[in-house]
């Protein structure tokens, strides 16, 4: 059942702050993500993606309505079990400061399973080292490597355990656009080549362009979602919301 | 700038309060230690004043030898006619004032004991009076008057029968009232039994004797004056001091006391402060790094360096200030702590409310405020090195490797240097006080230690960390590689707890070198069965039960033994006093020339050497030496043989106890050894014994594993009290751990907020914490034990020919590694949970 929803969000209103300074980041937002498909989520400045992609990540709560992930209602489930949720069916890639300085990039990329006391899949392991291109790179510190390569890593880490989904929160933000090509490639291969599930959330057409589907958010609700085919059709579902 | 530095402590205010209470803590033990001596020193002041009150004159004999006791020996009562007859006397009066009475509770034991003398005293005519009765003063044969807080002890009322024992058997007396002396609330420990003066004279042995002679003076003489007539016509082995001057010397032999007492407590006080400044330096290193954005973002805006100095420092004097006088008043309270932590273990010290001089307050406060600035000084001037231009980068802190390399040479000289004064000041060989010196050495040991001990993190972290590692998986990791990025901040936070640990292996070493040297003393000398000896564990005990238990049936022989002093030019030593008839019997020794059969020849002038006074005095047998005893009699001894002292029992020479009276140990021995005859039942011969001693309450029956466990344990009170002052050193290094692991908790909120995201449990993020306080407690561990080894191998060096073998307590050791690992446990429990409570999205967000 490729087409069966393996993250939705139902309902989902988040406020923050109380009274007179409150803000609706999210106002009663409902969005179905299909099992290995990409999906990128656009929108301006301040339009609610961040918060969106947290609620649906576990890494907060909504203030109305509820958010499953692989069919686990996160509503339901207290800090040591959401904590399980992340680390086992959850893969993150953030803009920058993805990386543990102290650790490897091998280490940081199996972190997620040594936390969870698991050892990596040695093939699996291998190939996406290959993959990303750091095959002689892992035993490297963030430090010593390039933006570039940080963010492979962290590419790496999210997609080693094959979690459910991976959420990548403008993962090409910091990056030229080359390297930006090759994160978005790899995003794109585990997507056909492994089935994976991806939700990105982009300000780069072009990056939005590379996915299957594009949502659209402004103050907080959901104003376009459609297929996406080329990067001119994204900037303009982007000008004139409908 | 100073608002900045106001707010930065109300912002960072755990930080600020963990760093104020490592000050706080010095500073109370400073302060504490000040009231409290000046208390004790008040209290004695009062008692003497008082005890010398209408008093112009005092009479007594002169020391010959200055004993550890400080007791003078018994006067003629003879010479009370002569005083009388003397130019200007009013008025004199003998009497008896001696420290080996012992009043009795109502389950037979002792009062008090444990090292505080219990008087026995004379009443003496009113003008001479010094005490106060509550009730009135004894006035026949069978009263006794005694302090109140002996009798409230022990439950006593007036008109009670009150047992006292004193050189003869225990008799009881009736109780007729309560004594004391001036305002003073209590003797410390001390009690005082008050008896009309003949009954005094039979009870202390001193029939025909005084211990002093009170006089006064008539109209037309002055003190001064009267002194010197007496002076004039009494003979010379006693002496005459004005009242005041016998209250100084009484003073003086106190204060010598309260002085020791002083100087020990404030080196635990200098320990703590030592250690809490580790710490406050520490806390100000990392906070001044942490902010490097910070002043180079002022420095952009035009503040100059001058300013900036100035605003770190401003925070360590308002911190070190506070803290300061919190630490002092919280002194005041933690001197009625040392007072009862003393009296918890047997030693109670006078008190009269507590004394909180001028020159507490003041050297409290400057020395808490002035180190803390001190210990700032560097961080803050480090800050100014800041940059403008480092606004932009991050704040991380380059050491060139020049001072690297000159830092190391540093470490290593201080080291060296400190171990080579340590061991000068152990052998004598520099000039000043020896203790000094071993002191100024450990202190720049530590700081040599200290400074080597970021290059010695890594390696360290590694030995303790990998076990970690291996069994607690990733958190194990991230523990120990958090705990070697900033390896001079792991090294402050672990050396701060290495000094602590490494004096507490130290006193640890060398408590089980002294119990061991004790028992191989008494396992290679002591030939008896069993000992008599007092049951506070050093009085001496009445000589008169020896004819009693050797009448015991299963009793071969009771040899007393005495341990005493003597004085000679060339110096002054311990000896013992045997019967030489029974003396083989139970003593071993070793002989080197001659044979037990020389100790039983014994004659009233010979002696036998231990070889390495004969060596030194440079004596063979034959020869003869000198030496002047505590009444002030010369003996001159011929040497009739020489044994190796091996545990150092014997002292300088063994003598016959025919002269016993001439040290002063006339009617007194400090043992009796008994030795029982073959295939005797010593449990019937034991009770046979005690059955003997019933009025004797003072003299306790021991085989030789008893007596080795109650010195041992007596050894155990006193580490007691050490470890209890050493504690709060080890107290001010745990904050340390706390305040490092906060802040860098607070520098990795970013970190952490990842770690959390990609499914790390709270539990997890807590064990990070909790492993890295315990490799960080590991690595002061191991670099304090391995100087408190360094130490007690060096300081037992002279020993080591006394008997002291060095042994190292392994268990001792490895229980303490365990229990500062447990500490680092305890440590974290606080950073742990803030660190696991850390809202992931805020931390992730966190700039
Ligand atoms: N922790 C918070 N407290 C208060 N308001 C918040 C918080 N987080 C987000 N907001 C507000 O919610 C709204 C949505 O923020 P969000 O970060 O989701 O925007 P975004 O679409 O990700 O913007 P950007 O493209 O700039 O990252 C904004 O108005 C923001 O100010
Ligand atoms: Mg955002």
């Amino acid at each position: 059942m490729p087409n069966e929803a393996i993250v939705s969000a139902t309902n989902v209103t988040r406020v923050f702050g109380e009274g007179d300074a409150s803000v609706k980041a999210l106002d009663d937002v409902s969005l179905e993500f299909p099992e290995g498909r990409f999906t990128a989520i656009m929108g301006p400045s301040g339009s609610g993606k961040s918060t969106l992609m947290h609620l649906l990540a576990g890494l907060d709560r909504p203030t109305v309505g509820g958010v499953e992930i692989d069919g686990v209602a996160l509503n339901d489930l207290d800090d040591g079990k959401l904590t399980e949720v992340r680390r086992d069916k959850v893969g993150f890639i953030f803009q920058f400061f993805n990386l543990l300085p102290v650790l490897t990039a091998e280490e940081n990329i199996v972190l997620p399973l040594s936390l969870a006391g698991r050892k990596p899949h040695r093939k699996r392991f291998d190939e996406l080292v290959e993959a990303v291109g750091l095959s002689d790179r892992v035993s490297h510190r963030p430090a010593e490597l390039s933006g570039g390569q940080q963010q492979r890593v962290a590419v790496a880490r999210a997609l080693l355990s094959e979690p459910a989904v991976v959420f990548a929160d403008e993962p090409t933000g910091n990056l030229d656009s080359k390297s930006s090509e090759e994160i978005l490639a790899l995003l794109r291969t585990a997507v056909d080549d492994y089935g994976q599930s991806v939700v990105m959330v982009t300000h780069d057409a072009n990056a939005a362009a590379t996915a299957d589907r594009v949502v659209v958010l402004v103050d907080g609700r959901i104003v376009r979602d459609e297929p996406a085919t080329s990067p001119e059709q994204v900037l303009d579902l982007m000008k004139q919301p409908a | 700038m100073t608002s900045i530095a106001l707010r930065n402590l109300w912002a960072r205010k755990l930080r600020t309060v963990l760093t104020a209470l490592a000050i706080v803590l010095g500073v109370m033990m400073i302060a504490g230690t000040y009231v409290f001596t000046d208390t004790i020193d008040q209290a004695f002041d009062e008692i003497f004043t008082e005890s010398n009150k209408g008093i112009d004159a005092v009479v007594t004999s002169k020391q010959a030898v200055k004993t550890d006791d400080a007791q003078d020996p018994p006067i003629s009562a003879s010479l009370l006619p002569e005083v009388r007859s003397t130019e200007g006397v009013a008025a004199a009066a003998g009497g008896i004032f001696d420290p080996q009475v012992a009043i009795i509770d109502k389950d037979g034991d002792p009062i008090g004991g444990n090292g505080a003398p219990s008087f026995g005293s004379s009443a003496q005519p009113r003008r001479f009076e010094t005490l106060d009765y509550e009730g009135r003063a004894p006035r026949t044969a069978n009263e006794v008057a005694i302090d109140k807080t002996a009798a409230d002890k022990a439950g006593f009322e007036l008109g009670d029968r009150v047992t006292v024992a004193g050189k003869e058997s225990a008799r009881p007396y009736r109780l007729v009232g309560f004594a004391s002396i001036g305002d003073v609330d209590s003797f410390g420990g001390a009690s005082i039994a008050v008896f009309t003066l003949p009954q005094a004279q039979l009870i202390t042995g001193k029939q025909g004797e005084f211990d002093q002679i009170a006089v006064a003076a008539d109209d037309d003489t002055t003190p001064g004056q009267l002194a010197a007539n007496l002076t004039q016509v009494l003979p010379k082995n006693v002496e005459a001091e004005t009242g005041e001057e016998n209250t100084q010397s009484q003073k003086d032999d106190v204060g010598e006391f309260i002085g020791f007492l002083k100087t020990a407590l404030l080196v635990f006080a200098g320990v703590a402060l030592f250690v809490a400044s580790f710490l406050i330096f520490n806390t100000f290193s990392i906070t001044v790094a942490q902010r490097t954005r910070e002043f180079a973002m002022l420095r952009t805006l035009g503040a100059n360096r001058r300013q900036i100095v100035r605003s770190v420092a401003l925070e360590a004097l308002l911190i070190g200030f506070a803290a300061s006088v919190i630490g002092l008043l919280l002194g005041i309270a933690f001197a009625s702590a040392i007072s009862s932590l003393f009296k918890a273990t047997g030693i109670d010290l006078p008190s009269a409310g507590n004394v909180i001089g001028v020159r507490t307050v003041i050297l409290s406060l400057a020395v808490g405020t002035v180190l803390t600035v001190v210990a700032a000084l560097v961080p803050a001037l480090r800050a100014t090195r800041v940059e403008p231009v480092e606004g932009l980068r991050e704040g991380i802190v380059v050491e060139a490797p020049g001072t690297k390399r000159l830092r190391t040479a540093i470490a290593v000289a201080l080291t060296g240097l400190g171990l080579i004064a340590m061991l000068g000041g152990v052998f004598g060989v520099i000039g000043g006080s020896g203790a000094a010196w071993v002191g100024i050495g450990a202190g720049a040991m530590f700081l040599g230690v200290a400074l080597l001990s970021p290059r010695l993190v890594r390696p360290l972290a590694s030995l303790v960390g990998l076990p970690l590692e291996r069994t607690r998986g990733v958190a194990g990791r991230l523990a120990r590689e958090n705990s070697v990025r900033n390896p001079g901040r792991t090294a402050a936070t672990a050396a701060a707890l290495m000094i602590g640990l490494a004096l507490v292996s130290f006193v640890a070493i060398f408590a089980a070198g002294i119990r061991g040297s004790i028992d191989d003393a008494i396992d290679k000398t002591l030939g008896g069965d069993l000992i008599l000896g007092s049951t506070d564990g050093f009085s001496d005990i009445p000589l008169t039960p020896v004819k009693a238990v050797e009448g015991v049936d299963g009793v071969a022989v009771a040899s007393p033994y005495r341990y005493t002093q003597y004085a000679s030019p060339d110096g002054d030593g311990y000896l013992s006093l045997v019967a030489p008839a029974t003396a083989a019997d139970v003593l071993k020794l070793d002989w080197r020339q001659g044979s037990d059969q020389t100790l039983t020849d014994l004659g009233p002038t010979e002696a036998v050497l231990d070889e390495k006074f004969a060596d030194k005095r440079k004596l063979e047998v034959g020869d003869a030496f000198t030496v002047t005893t505590v009444s002030g009699r010369k003996i001159n001894y011929t040497a009739t043989g020489t044994f190796k002292d091996n545990t150092d029992f014997i002292g300088d020479y063994a003598a016959s106890d025919v002269n016993a009276r001439a040290y002063g140990e006339g009617q007194t021995t400090t043992s009796i050894f008994i030795k029982l005859d073959e295939g005797a039942d010593t449990d019937a011969v034991r009770s046979g014994i005690d059955e003997q001693l019933k009025p004797f309450p003072t003299i306790k029956v021991q085989n030789q594993q008893e007596l080795k466990d109650s010195i041992s344990s007596q050894l155990n009170t006193l580490l007691g009290v050490i470890y209890a002052l050493l504690a709060l050193a080890v107290i001010v290094s745990l904050f340390g751990i706390v305040n490092t692991l906060a802040l860098s908790i607070y520098e990795r909120t970013r970190e952490l907020g990842l770690l959390r995201a990609v499914g790390m449990s709270r539990r997890q993020t807590r064990q990070i914490v909790r492993y890295e306080a315990v490799i960080t407690a590991l690595i002061g561990a191991v670099l304090g034990l391995v100087l408190g080894v360094v130490f007690a191998i060096t300081i037992s060096r002279p020993l080591a020919d006394e008997g002291f073998t060095l042994t190292i307590p392994v268990g001792s050791l490895l229980l303490l590694m365990v229990l500062a690992a447990a500490a680092g446990v305890v440590a974290a429990i606080g950073p742990a949970r803030r660190a696991s409570r850390l809202d992931v999205l805020e931390a992730l967000s966190y700039e």
